[in-house]
């Protein structure tokens, strides 16, 4: 019953995107306006039906129904509840099921948002955005199909892969994760639109813009979020492993954050408009490139689906997407001329053009190494390894290039700087910089990545928060306002700015921290006896002995180990080994000590209750809980910079303030970002 | 009682017995040791190195990487000993030689093109056409971020950092 | 410019259509499979203790005579499901090949245990440190490694191990040239 349910509601979601894409796009090509509520109906139809399916799904796995072949895949009667739902995405077949549900409400949430503008352009926009659904909507409903019947009806199921049960933060990753890289698909129709219609006026750059930013929030807080999970369930006491799928998922993000930047050189000086466009089409194929590379089966990694018969469909896909994308780009590009040219080799636009250099340099760097293996199998079928080593060494300089034109950006003017007042600026960033520097090496620590990477932190800090309090200092010193005031007035008036910036503080904090937890780790196994005390670091451990306990879906035992932390208080860890019917290997859950200043981290190896003893590895982390701590900031950056503005109409061009707007950037032109 | 337990468990679901790893080196050794260990591939594992990867396959490859480098080996006879056995996949950075150069010298070539790209773009010297490039209407900015662009106090920001 | 726009795009055309190649080539491959580069080679010298007797055994003691090497632990399925073709192995090839199984990742206890319940006909050895699998390039249990009479590894089996491609390569390694057999394949 579900079964045909649900399959009758993904029929439907493919018949709405069909007539949706067809419609939308041929009637924005011959510039009529008559087909856009039509469109407007699909767009209403493929979300009812994608939510419907999702739902009877959902349905389906709750009340145990093994007559649908998803259920009988990933259902268990054992698990928990939360987990039970969260199954809906824990397998390839549903995970693609969930992808429509997103992207059902983000075509709908903009359809519904921008309701108001040139039919035309947005027929074109939605049309694109359901041919997508077209192809999602055919994975659903034959390859990749969760609702095909099952008989005979098995009386349970396997349930989930353990590790997806041990802990909440897998429930709340994948849905940050889909919500970042469906999100793409909104820039993508934008972009597409534009370029169909062969021209690319200015009142779509800001939704545009706002729209990729909302799916680059998402996409950062669930990668970040994916790296604590990592951190706090899996016991190797790493965040990030520069595995096949995680760098699947970091690809958009950089090309994404390269978009960010170059929109604002497009904005202001009419330039890289051609550029811009490719990358956020670029950011829609690589995530359509990611979502291939984890489920295709030909990557060898721990989050891979099991293997299944959907990758050369994917491939089909990805290749039909560059070709059209190439055939758009190449003949649309001359209708979208540079108006001006960069005219000075040191200002804003040539560091923001180093960024986009050096974020697209590293994309390439990640899909090399990602790819390579592949490569010398396909080409000489030799197996090689390309992990951690290699994307530390090719990796790791070019963020810290990154982390430092953070700070030469902001310093820099608009156009033609003013070599003494250029000097002014930098001189206090660049004295931080060095000072920190020598602090770092006065106070003991070596390694120069670690050490390089305070440095260039210290110099961007300083710029960023000069950007961000200045102008509420003079706002107090002007409209003799008190601080507070001040500041949420300077921050209200120039939102993108601010939140900018505060994006800005947030990535060099990510940046500070993931530089010392991995530069100044200390790691060790010991073997610990009952009562019998062990220092680490600046903790004394001692063993207490041994407790377990019984979930539903697995049974536990768990070390009982005192720590003393040099204040004197004193703390139970318990870090424990599961046991699942489902793996022969025991998979642990490691203990954490947290703190501002580090992290003590335990993971139980092995134990032997008779002779009181257990195998530990024992990890410190300085300043990793800031990392975590860095979503907040990210996403609340990214918040006031993407809330759009209060005004009578939504993209009108009306000037505001007529004469401004027109000045080309002055001599020494500061400030708005 | 928990040796009860945790028999009754061993011999209900079978699962592998995690063995305890040898004693470490002295530290120096060690450290060296552990510094291999993040080189080298688990065979087990997707990906993780022996230093990380908790498996016990993991930790009879460190186990074995401990004697080696107790017997005195060098670090390149450690990565043979690997590579005989299960081929450069072992390491996990393929050693910069033939065809491997594709990863190590393609993201420099990237770089060093997107630079020359960059600096083909930047012109020094203003464009001839400055005047009308003041007058044209650029289809620029949109107006409501001129707005926030052009705020006044901002002029003052300037004027106050440049004194 | 124009030139150079020209250029620009057949690279990236070219680099996109060799992405697409890349990926395609590889379907159909397995992503978990181990490399094994011991094939043809001299077997490695390993000393390891009889389980029961705790007498210690090299490989220099089976030397002149084909030897089939089984690693195996008691926790894994697969294991107990081979354990019987094993057996019978050892006892219908007893003159054509010595055979030994070796036990890692597991305990003495555990693996006394399950001969106890499944038999034992051929003599087991237990790998404590695992040391003998790394050596042997071991990925994983069950394996079976198939060395010739002069101490050259033929293969090794991954896996369980099915009567028919036993009796095949125990043929393999008894004939005196190893050449190879057009007529079946495991």
């Amino acid at each position: 019953m579900s079964s045909a349910l649900g399959y009758g509601f993904v029929l439907g979601g493919l018949a709405c995107a069909a007539f949706g894409a067809v419609v939308g796009i041929t009637s924005g090509m011959m510039q009529k306006d008559g087909g856009y509520p039509w469109v407007r109906r699909a767009v209403w139809g493929f979300f009812a039906c994608m939510l419907l399916a999702n739902l009877t799904m959902v349905y389906a796995l709750v009340t145990h129904d093994f007559s649908v072949s998803y259920v009988a895949h990933v259902g268990s009667r054992a698990t928990p509840l939360a987990f039970t739902i969260v199954s809906l995405w824990s397998a390839l077949e549903g995970s693609i099921l969930f992808w429509g549900a997103i992207m059902g409400s983000y075509v709908l949430a903009f359809a519904l948002a921008h309701r108001r503008e040139s039919p035309r352009q947005m027929q074109l926009a939605l049309g694109t955005m359901m041919a997508v659904g077209i192809f999602f909507a055919f994975l659903i409903a034959g390859p990749a199909n969760p609702f095909e019947a099952v008989f005979p009806v098995p009386p349970d199921g396997p349930g989930p892969n353990p590790l997806l049960q041990n802990d909440v933060l897998m429930i709340v990753h994948p849905p940050l994760l889909y919500l970042g890289y469906v999100g793409m698909v909104v820039p993508f129709g934008v972009a597409v639109a534009a370029l169909l219609k062969g021209e690319f006026s200015p009142s779509w750059m800001a939704p545009l813009r706002r729209w990729t930013l909302i799916a680059w929030t998402f996409l950062t807080a669930g990668i970040i979020v994916g790296g604590w999970w990592a951190y706090k369930v899996l016991g190797w006491g790493g965040f990030w492993s520069w595995d096949p799928v995680e760098n699947a998922s970091f690809l958009p993000w950089l090309t994404t954050s390269a978009f960010i930047h170059s929109t604002m050189v497009h904005e202001r000086k009419g330039m890289l408009k051609v550029w811009t466009l490719a990358l956020a089409l670029a950011s829609f194929v690589l995530t359509i490139l990611g979502t291939f590379m984890t489920r295709s089966g030909i990557f060898n990694s721990v989050h891979a689906f099991s293997q299944s018969d959907i990758g050369p469909t994917f491939l089909i896909f990805i290749a039909l997407l560059i070709v059209f994308c190439f055939a758009l780009l190449t003949t649309r590009a001359h209708l979208l001329t540079d108006e001006r040219k960069i005219d000075a080799p040191v200002s804003r636009e040539t560091a923001i053009l180093v960024n986009n250099l050096l974020l697209v340099a590293l994309t390439f760097t990640v899909l090399i190494g990602t790819l390579f293996p592949l490569i010398s199998e396909a080409v000489r079928n030799v197996r090689v390894s390309v992990g951690e080593p290699y994307f530390n060494r090719m990796a790791v300089p070019g963020f810290i290039a990154v982390v430092f034109l953070m700070g030469v950006g902001p310093a820099l003017p608009w156009g033609r700087p003013d070599g003494a007042s250029l000097r002014k600026q930098l001189l206090a960033p660049t004295v931080a910089g060095v000072l920190t520097a020598i602090v770092c090496v006065g106070w003991g620590l070596r390694g120069l990545w670690p050490i390089v990477t305070f440095a260039v932190a210290g110099f961007a800090a300083v710029v960023t928060l000069r950007e961000l309090f200045l102008p509420a200092v003079v706002r107090m010193k002007e409209h003799h306002e008190n601080a507070l005031l001040a500041f949420v007035r300077s921050a209200q008036k120039a939102r993108r700015r601010f939140g900018g910036y505060v994006v800005h503080l947030g990535i060099i904090m990510v940046a500070v921290a993931v530089a010392a937890s991995s530069g100044y780790s200390q790691r060790t196994a010991r073997n610990l006896k009952l009562d019998e005390p062990t220092q680490f670091g600046r903790y004394e451990l001692i063993l207490r002995g041994f407790t377990n306990g019984e979930e539903p879906h697995r049974t536990f035992v768990a070390a009982k180990v005192e720590v003393k932390n040099p204040s004197g208080s004193v703390t139970e860890m318990l870090p424990r080994v599961n046991y699942y019917e489902r793996s022969t290997d025991p998979i642990g859950t490691p203990a954490l000590l947290s703190s501002a200043r580090e992290d003590l981290y335990l993971s139980l190896l092995t134990f032997s209750a008779e002779a009181g003893t257990a195998s530990l590895n024992l990890f410190i982390f300085p300043l990793v809980g800031w990392i975590w701590f860095g979503i907040p900031v990210i996403v609340l950056g990214a918040l006031i910079a993407a809330w759009p503005p209060r005004r009578r109409s939504a993209e009108s061009s009306l000037p505001a303030k007529a004469p401004a707007s027109s000045d080309p950037p002055k001599q020494a032109e500061r400030g708005a970002a | 009682m928990i040796a009860l337990l945790a028999a009754a468990l061993l011999a209900a679901t079978p699962h592998a017995p995690q063995r305890e790893a040898s004693e470490p080196l002295p530290p120096e050794q060690e450290a060296r040791v552990q510094l291999l260990g993040k080189q080298l591939r688990c065979a087990v594992c997707q990906g993780l190195s022996i230093a990380d990867s908790p498996s016990s396959m993991a930790r009879a490859q460190l186990d074995t990487v401990r004697s080696l480098v107790k017997e005195g080996k060098t670090d390149q006879e450690i990565f043979d000993y690997f590579i005989a056995r299960y081929g450069e996949w072992a390491l996990l950075a393929p050693p910069a030689h033939g065809f491997n150069w594709i990863v190590w010298a393609g993201p420099a070539l990237i770089l060093v093109l997107g630079a020359f790209i960059i600096s083909r773009l930047v012109r020094t010297g203003p464009e001839p056409s400055q005047a009308s490039k003041e007058a044209a209407p650029p289809s620029g900015p949109p107006k409501q971020d001129a707005a926030e662009a052009e705020d006044p106090y901002l002029a003052a920001v300037r004027a106050e950092l440049k004194k | 410019m124009k030139g150079m726009k020209l250029w620009a795009t057949v690279a990236a055309a070219a680099a996109c259509a060799a992405l697409i190649w890349v990926m395609a080539a590889n379907f159909g491959k397995d992503p978990h499979e181990v490399p094994f580069m011991l094939s043809g080679k001299p077997a490695p010298a390993f000393t390891v203790d009889e389980i029961g007797s705790g007498q210690s055994r090299t490989l220099a003691s089976y030397a002149g005579k084909p030897l089939v090497v089984n690693f195996w632990a008691s926790w894994c399925e697969p294991c107990k499901a081979e354990h019987p073709v094993l057996e019978w192995g050892a006892r219908n090839f007893a003159s054509q090949a010595s055979f030994i199984g070796v036990v890692f990742e597991d305990t003495e206890d555990n693996a006394k245990d399950f001969l106890q319940r499944n038999g034992q006909a051929f003599p087991q050895m237990l790998d404590s440190t695992g040391r003998m699998a790394v050596d042997y390039g071991c990925s994983g249990v069950p394996e079976t490694y198939f060395i010739d009479a002069k101490g050259t590894i033929l293969t090794k089996h991954i896996g369980p191990i099915d009567p028919r491609t036993l009796a095949d390569y125990i043929r393999k390694l008894s004939s005196p040239q190893p050449a190879p057999s057009a007529s079946d394949n495991p």
